[in-house]
């Protein structure tokens, strides 16, 4: 049995501790914001907030994560940071088909949290491990500059 | 039956590897791509004192289980280590994988065992019946082949902290981010009232393991940079002789131009 927090709340899996936490967030919990696009590490769909650090939920096996602290773009929607992100995001177009989107919003947050203020470079660099094949990136950098600007003391 | 351990103890995961047939999980970003229901894994990412980054007189010690990302903060960490790490993978890949476990990942291509190489770097292992230091390069036998006992678990890599402050280092990757080496190569360079200290070089994913040559480097030891480029001709020979890459995603005669290239440039950025 393994436990740890979830979204805020405490809960227990009867996973195999071999099992990734993707398959688990998304059958056993039903969170599905986390997509599975490689199982590889290579593409950040399945992103997810660790003990306040970006990972990608498909190289993490349950048997790691015993009292650990985790963030899926579930629990992340009802934060008023998560609002910011989601507006700067749909203001300039930056999502298309969408199904980079929850990572790529975690891995926003996990950049904002750090530093505030990052110029383009640093974005570039935080969501290096996100891939999106429609937007080509630059609508996606310009709306975390504006939910920086916009959002200021909310990270 | 799955039998997989998590424990917060180096002395009990000392205890289980004694013991049991485990496979040790540091930051599991190697072992995930082949994730295994049936494996016998040993977790070791939250055993704090495999995760400490302290320095003695000579060394920087780096726990085994430092992720990329705590390295990477970390003030006592050298330049040259931090420099491939950046370039390593992406930040949610960093916030996982870890030093000990690109060490024992045993592949020519891990990023920051070619730095280790290039530092020569000193392993600690550790069992229950005792613990050793060894030179990486005495630790990889071959490819994927290590000499860590059934027993042993790799807790600490020791970077020497002097002498490697004048360094070189080039990842050749298909883009910035996500990149597996297709050639890495680092040099360090280390002189003293104007003759060569040190030399050292280490070419990576050219073949089975990280070519670091000291017989070869030995050649510009002693030497003022004059005198180095008198013998840089012979020099440069030598390592045209050592590096026999093996095909990879790129031809073996790519590698070999690449490696040839970053060494000349290596030793011109030096005025040799």
């Amino acid at each position: 049995m393994i436990k740890f927090i979830l979204n805020g709340e405490e809960v227990t899996s009867n996973a195999n501790p071999n099992e990734r936490l993707l398959d688990v967030l998304r059958n056993e919990f039903r969170l599905t914001g986390a997509k599975c696009g490689c199982k590889e590490g290579e593409c950040g769909a399945c992103s997810v907030i660790l003990d306040n650090r970006l990972v990608n939920s498909c190289m993490v096996a349950m048997g790691s994560i015993e009292g650990s602290t985790v963030l899926t773009i579930e629990g992340y929607s009802k934060t008023e940071r998560f609002e910011m992100l989601s507006k700067a995001y749909a203001d300039v177009s930056a999502v298309q088909c969408g199904f980079c989107i929850p990572g790529m919003m975690l891995a926003s947050e996990c950049l904002l949290a750090e530093n505030p203020n990052p110029d383009e470079e640093e974005i570039r660099r935080a969501i290096s491990g996100n891939l999106c094949r429609c937007t080509g990136y630059n609508a996606i950098v310009k709306a975390i500059q504006i939910a920086a600007k916009e959002g200021k003391g909310l990270w | 039956m799955v039998n997989s351990y998590f424990t917060t103890s180096l002395d009990e995961a000392l205890k289980i590897k004694n013991t049991k047939p485990v496979t040790p999980y540091a930051g599991g970003t190697d072992l995930m791509i082949e994730a295994d229901d049936q494996a016998s894994y040993l977790f070791l990412n939250k055993i704090a004192e495999l995760k400490q980054i302290t320095e003695d007189e000579e060394y920087i010690r780096i726990g085994a289980c430092s992720t990329y990302s705590e390295v990477l903060h970390h003030k006592l960490i050298p330049q040259i280590l931090k420099d491939a790490v950046i370039e390593l993978a992406a930040p949610a890949i960093r916030n996982l994988g870890t030093v000990g476990g690109n060490v024992c990942n045993g592949s020519p291509k891990g990023d920051s065992v070619l730095i280790f190489f290039v530092t020569d770097s000193l392993l600690h292992l550790q069992s229950m019946s005792g613990e050793r230091f060894i030179p990486i390069k005495e630790f990889y036998l071959g490819r994927k082949k290590l000499a860590i006992r059934e027993d042993e678990l790799l807790v600490e890599i020791l970077v020497p902290k002097n002498g490697i402050d004048n360094y070189y280092y080039k990842k050749i990757g298909a883009r910035n981010a996500l990149a597996i080496s297709r050639v890495s190569f680092a040099g360090i360079l280390d002189t003293e009232d104007g003759r060569i200290k040190n030399c050292a070089t280490a070419f990576g994913a050219v073949s089975d393991v990280v070519v670091r040559r000291p017989d070869i480097d030995q050649m510009m030891i002693g030497k003022t940079i004059d005198e180095a480029k008198g013998i840089k001709e012979k020099y440069l020979a030598a390592y045209d002789e050592a590096i026999v890459p093996i095909r990879g995603r790129v031809s073996a005669e790519y590698r070999k131009s690449v490696c040839q290239n970053l060494l000349q440039d290596f030793l011109e950025t030096n005025g040799i």
